[in-house]
C-alpha cells in the first residue's frame, strides 16, 4: 500500500513539474524577457 | 478603465515599515548572535553559565535560534518582501496599516517569546519551541502578512507576478501550513501544553515541519530575496526566467518530501526513510538551478564586484548557498549519514547555509536597500568591505571547526576494539572537541564583530535621515 502511495505521488509530481515546463516553454520569449526586467524599471524618484 | 491602468501621481511605495523592519532585523541578529557566541563560549568554558539557569547551554541555545530564524531571518524577509512585491506589482502595498501592525506584533512576539525560552517554557519540538499562546499570536500575525502580500499582488497593475513573489508566496503559504499541522497541541495552563502527536507519529510531523521550515524560509524566501535584488544590484535582468519558474515549482515539489532524513535510523518506517533520502538527492536540481541562475546573472557584471560590497556579499552568499545544498543531499545519503547524524558535522552543515546563505545574502541586501530607502550614499565603504572579509572568514573558520569535530565524532563513535566494545568513552570523545569548539567560538566571535559593524555602519547611514519618497512608474503597454 505505502509503495502504491509514493508510486503515485511520484507521478503526480512528475506530472505537476512536466505541466510546468511545459507552460513555461510554451511562453514567448518576448514575454519572458518582459518579465524578467521587471525589476529594473520599478519606481520613479525625484531629486 | 483596465485593471493594470496606470497610478496616479500622488501614489507612493510604503518604505517606512521596510526600514524599521530592517533596523529589527539588525537589532535581532546581533542580540541572536550575541548568544549564540555566549553558549558556544559555555562549551569551551561551562563555568560561564555562572549556574543561573537563565544561562544555562539548553535554553541560550534555544534562545539563539529562535532569535536569528525568526527574529533577523524573518524581520528581514517580512521587510525585503514588502519592499519587492509592491514594486514588482507597480502599486503601493494593500492594507498599509496591516503592514504595521505585522511589523510591531512579530517585534513584540519574538521579544516575549524569547523571554519565555530564557524562562524555561519549551515545547521541546526543535525551531518550534515556544508554548501555544505565541503559537496563536505568530498564526495571526502571519495570516496579516498573507493579506498584505497576496492583497498587493492580487491589486498589481502588471500582468505578470514576478519570480520573487512566488518564492515569497510559497514561503507564506507552507510556513502557516507547517506551523499549525505541527503546534496543534491540547493547552493545560498558560505555559504549558502537550503535543497531539506521540512517538514515531511526533517525530515525523516534528520532521516534516523542521525540514521544510528549512526549504520554505530559510531557503524558499531568501531565494525570493536574490530574485529580486540580485538584478537590481548587477542591473541586469534575471539570466533565464524560464529556469526560475521551472527551479521554483520543482523546488516546491520536492522539498515536502525531504524531512525523513532527519530520521535515519529511528523508529520510523524503513521506506519513509529511503523516501526521504531520495528525495534530498532530487533537491540537488531545483537547488543548483537557481544557483546558476544567480551566478550567471553576475557574470557580465562581474567589474561590479570591485566596488560594489553588497553585490559581493550576494554572490559569496550564493556560492555558500551551493556548497550547502550539496551537503545536504550527500549528508542525507544513509551510508553518510550513519557517520554525521548526531555530530557536529549537522551543526557545520547548518551554519554553512545560515551564516553563508542567510546572512549573508541578507546582510548584502541591507546594504543595498538602507542607502535607497533614505537617499544616502553608504557611510562607509571600507567598513562594508572589511566586514565582508570578516562574515568569510568568520564563516569558513566556523565550518571547517565543525567539519573536524563532526568528523572526528562519528569516527570515533563507530571505532570498536578488537573484542568488539567501544574503543573511546563519551566523556574521552568530548575532551579531544576541545580545540574545535574554541575554534567555533572564535569564529563565532570574528562573525559578530562583522556584523557589529554593518549595525554601526547602517546606523549612520539612517541617523538623521527620513525615508525618501517613491512613486510607482506608469505602466507601459507591454506591461499591461
Amino acid at each position: 500500500m505505502a509503495y502504491f502511495i509514493f508510486a503515485g505521488d511520484m507521478l503526480v509530481m512528475a506530472f505537476m513539474i512536466g505541466v510546468v515546463i511545459w507552460v513555461s516553454l510554451k511562453s514567448s520569449r518576448k514575454s519572458m524577457d518582459r518579465a524578467a526586467a521587471i525589476p529594473l524599471n520599478d519606481e520613479v524618484r525625484h531629486g | 478603465m483596465s485593471k493594470f491602468a496606470s497610478p496616479g501621481t500622488h501614489e507612493v511605495y510604503h518604505d517606512r515599515v521596510v526600514k524599521i523592519l530592517v533596523m529589527f532585523s539588525i537589532f535581532w541578529a546581533l542580540l541572536g548572535m550575541i548568544a549564540g557566541v555566549y553558549a558556544a563560549a559555555e562549551l569551551v568554558w561551562p563555568a560561564l553559565n555562572l549556574e543561573n539557569p537563565w544561562l544555562s547551554f539548553g535554553r541560550l541555545r534555544t534562545l539563539h535560534t529562535n532569535v536569528v530564524i525568526f527574529g533577523f531571518g524573518v524581520s528581514a524577509l517580512m521587510g525585503t518582501a514588502y519592499y519587492s512585491v509592491q514594486r514588482t506589482s507597480h502599486v503601493p502595498l494593500f492594507a498599509p496599516k496591516l503592514a504595521w501592525f505585522t511589523c510591531w506584533a512579530w517585534q513584540i512576539a519574538i521579544l516575549l517569546g524569547g523571554i519565555s525560552l530564557l524562562a524555561g517554557f519549551n515545547t521541546s519540538k526543535e525551531y518550534a519551541e515556544l508554548e501555544w499562546p505565541f503559537d496563536i499570536a505568530i498564526t495571526l500575525v502571519w495570516v496579516c502578512f498573507a493579506i498584505v502580500f497576496f492583497g498587493t499582488i492580487a491589486t498589481r497593475r502588471i500582468r505578470e507576478i514576478y519570480i520573487s513573489n512566488w518564492f515569497y508566496g510559497g514561503l507564506i503559504i507552507v510556513i502557516a501550513m507547517l506551523h499549525i499541522v505541527n503546534n496543534l497541541a491540547i493547552p493545560v495552563t498558560l505555559t504549558k501544553s502537550y503535543s497531539l502527536y506521540a512517538g514515531a507519529q511526533d517525530a515525523i510531523v516534528q520532521w516534516w515541519y523542521g525540514h521544510n521550515a528549512v526549504g520554505f524560509l530559510l531557503t524558499g524566501g531568501f531565494l525570493g530575496m536574490m530574485y529580486y535584488f540580485l538584478p537590481k544590484q548587477a542591473e541586469r535582468p534575471i539570466w533565464s526566467y524560464r529556469l526560475s519558474i521551472v527551479a521554483f515549482w520543482a523546488f516546491a515539489y520536492s522539498y515536502i518530501w525531504a524531512g525523513p532524513h532527519h530520521l535515519h535510523f529511528n523508529a520510523v518506517p524503513e521506506w519513509v526513510q529511503n523516501l526521504g533520502m531520495l528525495m534530498s538527492l532530487v533537491l540537488l536540481a531545483p537547488s543548483w538551478a537557481s544557483m546558476i541562475n544567480g551566478i550567471m546573472t553576475v557574470s557580465t557584471a562581474w567589474e561590479k564586484l570591485r566596488t560594489d560590497p553588497a553585490l559581493k556579499f550576494i554572490v559569496l552568499a550564493l556560492a555558500f548557498y551551493g556548497l550547502a545544498t550539496f551537503e545536504g543531499p550527500m549528508m542525507a545519503i544513509k551510508t553518510v549519514n550513519i557517520i554525521s547524524h548526531f555530530t557536529d558535522w549537522t551543526v557545520g552543515h547548518v551554519h554553512s547555509g545560515a551564516l553563508g546563505w542567510n546572512a549573508l545574502i541578507t546582510f548584502g541586501t541591507f546594504y543595498y536597500l538602507i542607502p535607497r530607502l533614505v537617499g544616502a550614499p553608504l557611510y562607509s565603504v571600507a567598513l562594508a568591505n572589511l566586514h565582508f572579509w570578516l562574515a568569510l572568514a568568520g564563516t569558513m573558520l566556523y565550518v571547517v571547526a565543525m567539519w573536524g569535530a563532526g568528523v572526528s565524532q562519528g569516527v570515533l563513535w563507530l571505532s570498536l576494539d578488537e573484542l568488539g566494545e567501544l574503543r573511546y568513552t563519551f566523556t574521552e570523545i568530548m575532551q579531544a572537541m576541545y580545540p574545535y569548539y574554541l575554534l567555533r567560538f572564535i569564529a563565532g566571535l570574528v562573525f559578530l564583530i562583522g556584523a557589529a559593524l554593518m549595525a554601526f555602519n547602517l546606523w549612520k547611514t539612517i541617523a538623521g535621515r527620513h525615508t525618501v519618497t517613491v512613486h510607482p512608474p506608469q505602466v507601459t503597454e507591454a506591461y499591461a
